[in-house]
């Protein structure tokens, strides 16, 4: 402790206060610019991982949420067989017991689940829900279905009218086969009583799909205690009458079932027509992005050891798609995370190249100044200390800013990103002042010797040949680890900015031969202003810095840019994708018969354009070269019959390839042949994809069913309102409005803006640093007789090439550099099959050049304007400026 | 050649020059010396157009100097007045021979008379040999040279060297005086040079003195 005290005094004393504070009193531009690329830059790093994982947990919720009920995890059981009596007589037993077996099982079934996934599940519930009847009363499409909820001691209602469903006859009885239909009781809720007119007493008149009549009674109008009690979420038609449940334009009356009406209920089905479920809901609000892959692997896990659900005893088999919806979000959240990642480093990246040029800038204005004080006895290590003091105070008060703000948006700040920015600024002032102070007060002359002064020569070229084959070697290695792993974190998240400095390196190669030639050719014209602009650029040109700083930016600004606008589009093109048209309504099986009869209502609409049907089958069985290729089987309605049953298709496997013969496999039905003439669209959600005509189809004997309709057109909202339609312009807001999305889409173009900032302050910092010397020149010139109007021209030509060089070069290389889209996988992101092609925003790109062409003259006429009141003579007399 | 009359020039509290008046015939060389910070540079400037007098007025071959405005500056300069300054101010982009012909690019002179000229010019300087080399890589001396050599080229009938010998050794330094008393002879300019060299005030036709701002003769 005494000794570091003791160092600091030491140091304290050698420090020279004065020149300290006149240093950056002389210098508070190109310091102020510092402070705002550090707070700026440090604000977007610092904060941006942060929202990232908050965006995470939300897309992991948001996910759960959306996945509704095929997230659920559940459990299936067949029941205890009933087909024996007490006497051996053909018929069923009535077994009392059921609704107790039901709560057994799924207290069983709980016990089963391993702690983690426990806590990310809703408390089971049990059901039994019948399959679907109808009223045969009535001409509106009326359907009935009976539920059991069992969550423990919920759903609670309350009996306003009549009673309870109770047991049709008490205990155990023998139910022989030939019998009338069995009677059920159940409930009505209060609104589904009111729309049907029910009273308790009434039998309701209901057939099921083959025609035979229930014996179904309502007991009681019941009313929930809990409306929003988790349990109804499983037959939330148990409460309302339901619209378009079964299909368009149906309405579904839901009957509650008690424990004791419920053993009556499986007497009025077959004995397997009545299923016993345990759902347990995820809990969106407890699950993470850090837990996500500990539950997806779980549920993977569950599935993979329970039961087949094919086998025959009474085993539970778990079921969930949880594991599929976390995986996907996951995937996609970690792209996106990298995605951020790739934009972050391309603004530290711009920002430390802008950071060093500012130094530089510094060092040269204060090379003089440095040079004196060493020649006044000042150690190197003094000054570099004066310097650092300096530099680390503006670094830190603007860090601090800058990460203040962080953490006030995101509430902590994300240190490891901000640390090269600020190491970058602390760093960067002192390191470029000890250099000038240094190499002015060497022995600058070259040496006499003429191999001595070939050989440093050829060290410096090796040296900076060594650093370019350095910087290309890691920007391949980046390349190819990016294509090989896809987006993930490390090596590969560097790839788009190191390849953007690789161009940089060769622009700065390719700009002294350019502008060299130019000047060449230049000396042989008669325009002395473009001779003596071009002179000076090629002096310029060579300066790696500038170059490096204002191409690597623009590149990067280009490629942020490009890659907004490509996912914006995407966007556009992935709800277009997963919709069809502006409108699909899915019909379901049951009311699959509706469906020409509503196709035809919307087509009446106004505003409609085109409506077209399909029956989509998923899972249909293809087989082709002897395999089973589970597809999509889009069966078109209307086009021109062909007996060989021509068949478009598009396999994710390859397994489908045009010119195959294939073949439909149908239940109890000959197989059909198929004959794949052609390559299918793509569409969304499915691998391998078979479209077939209908017409074709039915002349090879097969009538299909269409349940699905697409509609275009501008009234098609208002067209298909009721219908249980999937909107286009629905699932593009949802996606656009989904945080991960938003959060990237942001971020892209607060880089894009950033980056073209730190270009522009670039293009203002380089133009600064050759002022002095460009002026010097031009009052030279200006001896000579250059008026002043042409020596501003001059300083325009001189300064063209880098403001050509970053507006082409930087396009140029962006545009490349989109390449690296591919392996970004943007689909993730959009929800599109396929990656999106890339979308140039021309008007941005304008912009972007505008603004670095517009840059010289303005640069221009500020370094006039400031020079203006001085005469030539003292321009001259002070050597120059 | 040159009329100066009644010159002031003042720079906040430093009266630098008070009431200058002289004239340089043409043809002639005129030697300007006097302590440092007497006004030399100060009139050299004033008399090219460089600076602004605060009073008095220079004439340039007929015309008023102190009445042109910078676009007529600019055209005295590119036709009738050039200078040597002690610094050598080279443009440090441009070979030797593209800074002789700087001048004569900016009067727009053909391609094929440019080269020859600049040739010439080297040659009358003695660096021929040196054309393609760039400022940096001449010496001190050789640099003056090309200064000359730049100033001569679009025979300008007023030359004004400030100090031209000031940064050079002695040696070096008589070598350039001598070719510049050379050069006012065969190329038939008037010269206007400010020195502390006795040996440059011998080969002026005149010498002026000036102190604290003013002829003393
Ligand atoms: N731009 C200026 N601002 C203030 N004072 C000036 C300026 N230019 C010249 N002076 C002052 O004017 C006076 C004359 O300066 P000038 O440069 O003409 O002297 P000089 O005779 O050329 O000296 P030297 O032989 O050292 O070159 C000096 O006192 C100088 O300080
Ligand atoms: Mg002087």
């Amino acid at each position: 402790m005494t000794v570091l005290t003791g160092r600091l005094s030491v140091l304290r004393f050698s420090l020279h206060w004065p020149s300290v504070r006149g240093r950056a009193r002389a210098d508070t531009g190109p310091l102020i610019l510092s402070a705002l690329v550090v707070a700026l830059v440090s604000l977007l790093a610092g904060a941006v991982p942060g929202l990232m994982r908050d965006t995470a947990d939300a897309a992991v919720r948001d996910a759960v949420r959306q996945a509704g009920p095929s997230a659920d995890v559940t459990v299936q059981a067949r029941w205890e067989p009933d087909d024996f009596t007490s006497d051996g007589s053909p018929g069923r037993m009535r077994m009392s017991h059921l609704a107790a077996d039901l709560a057994d099982l799924r207290g069983r079934s709980l016990e089963q689940l391993s702690p983690d996934l426990r806590a990310a599940l809703r408390p089971p519930v049990a059901s039994v829900i019948t399959p679907t009847l109808r009223f045969t009363d009535g001409s509106v499409l009326r359907t009935f279905r009976m539920a059991y909820l069992d969550g423990g001691d919920s759903p609670k209602v309350e009996w306003i009218d009549g009673s309870a469903p109770p047991a049709t006859v008490d205990g155990e009885a023998d139910v022989p086969y030939n019998g009338p239909p069995w009677r059920v009781r159940v409930g009505l809720s209060e609104s589904a009583a009111a729309s049907s007119g029910v009273r308790p007493g009434a039998l309701l008149q209901v057939r099921d799909e083959r025609g035979a009549t229930k014996n179904v009674q309502v007991s009681g109008i019941f009313r929930p205690v809990d409306r929003n009690d988790p349990a109804w979420r499983l037959a939330p038609w148990l409460l309302d009458p339901a619209a378009d449940a079964d299909g368009a334009g149906t309405t579904r009356f839901g009957g509650l079932l008690t424990a004791e009406s419920l053993p009556d209920a499986r007497l009025a089905f077959k004995p397997d027509e009545l299923r016993r479920i345990v759902t347990f809901s995820p809990d969106p609000s407890v699950i993470t992005w850090e837990t996500a892959h500990g539950i997806a692997a779980t549920a993977i896990t569950l599935k993979a050891t329970s039961a087949t659900s094919s086998s025959l005893d009474t085993a539970p088999t778990w079921n969930t798609q949880l594991d599929a919806v976390l995986r996907d979000v996951t995937e996609q959240v970690s792209a996106a995370r990298v995605q951020a990642s790739v934009l972050l480093f391309a603004v530290i990246a711009g920002a430390v190249l802008i950071l060093a040029l500012a130094a530089s800038l510094l060092g040269r204005r204060r090379s003089a100044a440095l040079a004196l004080a060493r020649q006044r006895g000042a150690a190197l290590p003094v000054l570099g200390a004066e310097l650092l003091l300096e530099s680390g105070l503006v670094t830190l008060v603007a860090a601090a800013l800058g990460c203040a703000g962080a953490y006030l948006v995101t509430g902590g700040v994300a240190v490891w990103w901000v640390a090269p920015v600020v190491l970058a600024a602390a760093a960067a002032g002192p390191a470029y002042g000890i250099i000038a102070a240094a190499s002015a007060t060497r022995d600058r002359r070259v040496p006499a010797n003429r191999s001595a002064r070939r050989w440093l020569r050829h060290t410096a070229a090796l040296r900076r040949a060594a650093a370019e084959i350095a910087v290309l070697l890691a920007a391949t290695a980046a390349v190819v680890s990016l294509f090989q792993r896809g987006p993930a974190p490390g090596l590969p998240a560097l790839a788009p900015t190191l390849a953007a400095v690789a161009a940089s390196l060769l622009l700065l190669r390719l700009l002294p031969l350019v502008t060299g030639l130019v000047l060449h050719r230049l000396l042989r014209s008669r325009r002395p202003l473009a001779v003596f602009g071009a002179a000076q650029a090629a002096a310029s040109a060579g300066r790696a810095l500038p170059v490096l700083a204002l191409v690597t930016s623009a590149v990067l600004a280009v490629f942020a840019l490009t890659l907004g606008a490509t996912v914006q589009q995407g966007l556009i093109d992935g709800a277009r994708e997963t919709v069809g048209a502006d409108a699909r309504i899915d019909i379901t099986d049951e009311a699959s018969g509706t469906t020409a009869e509503v196709a035809a209502r919307i087509a009446a609409q106004p505003g409609v354009t085109s409506v077209s049907t399909a029956q989509v089958i998923d899972g249909a069985r293809i087989i082709a070269d002897e395999a089973l290729v589970p597809s999509r089987l889009i069966i078109r309605s209307g086009g021109v019959s062909d007996p060989s049953v021509p068949a478009l298709v598009r396999s994710s496997s390859g397994q489908l390839r045009p010119g195959m013969s294939l073949e439909l496999r149908r239940d109890d039905e000959p197989p059909v042949r198929l004959t794949a003439s052609g390559v299918a669209p793509v569409v969304s959600g499915a691998e391998e994809i078979v479209i077939v005509d209908a017409a074709a189809l039915a002349a090879a004997g097969v009538e299909s069913a269409p349940n699905t309709i697409w509609v275009n057109g501008p009234g098609t909202e208002s067209a298909v309102t009721g219908a249980g339609a999937l909107l286009r312009s629905e699932v593009l807001r949802d996606r656009r409005a989904a945080p991960l999305v938003n959060g990237l889409l942001w971020l892209s173009w607060a880089s894009a803006a950033l980056l073209v900032l730190l270009g522009l302050a670039g293009f203002a910092l380089a133009a600064a640093a050759g002022a002095p010397q460009r002026w010097q020149t031009l009052s030279r010139l200006r001896t000579l007789g250059l008026t002043p109007r042409d020596a501003r021209r001059v300083a325009t030509g001189e300064l063209v090439p880098w403001a050509l060089a970053t507006a082409v070069g930087g396009i140029m290389a962006g545009a490349a550099l989109t390449a690296l889209f591919s392996a970004l996988e943007l689909r993730l992101l959009t929800g599109q099959e396929a990656d999106p092609a890339v979308v140039w925003p021309w008007l941005g790109l304008a912009v972007v050049a505008a603004l670095f062409v517009a840059a010289v003259p303005v640069v221009v006429r500020f370094e006039a304007v400031a020079r203006r009141r001085r005469q030539l003579a003292e321009v001259l007399r002070v050597g120059g400026q | 050649m040159v009329r100066i009359r009644g010159v002031h020039r003042r720079f906040g509290q430093v009266h630098a020059l008070r009431g200058v008046s002289f004239d340089v015939p043409a043809g002639s060389m005129v030697a300007l010396v006097g302590r440092s910070g007497s006004g030399k540079t100060t009139l050299l400037n004033v008399v090219g157009g460089l600076d602004r007098p605060d009073e008095g007025t220079v004439e340039v071959d007929g015309a008023e100097v102190t009445g042109l405005d910078e676009d007529g500056l600019s055209r005295l300069r590119r036709e009738k007045v050039s200078y040597v300054f002690q610094t050598f101010g080279l443009i440090p982009v441009l070979s030797a021979a593209e800074n002789v012909g700087a001048p004569l690019r900016l009067a727009r002179m053909p391609a094929a008379d440019r080269e020859k000229r600049v040739a010439l010019l080297l040659d009358l300087v003695g660096l021929g040999e040196h054309a393609r080399q760039r400022p940096g890589e001449l010496s001190g001396g050789q640099q003056q040279r090309v200064a000359i050599a730049r100033a001569l080229a679009s025979s300008p009938r007023l030359l004004i060297a400030d100090e031209p010998t000031g940064q050079l050794d002695a040696e070096t330094g008589r070598s350039v005086m001598a070719l510049l008393r050379a050069v006012v002879e065969s190329e038939q300019v008037t010269a206007l040079v400010s020195t502390h060299d006795p040996v440059m005030m011998a080969l002026a036709d005149r010498v002026v003195r000036i102190s604290d701002g003013q002829v003393s003769e």
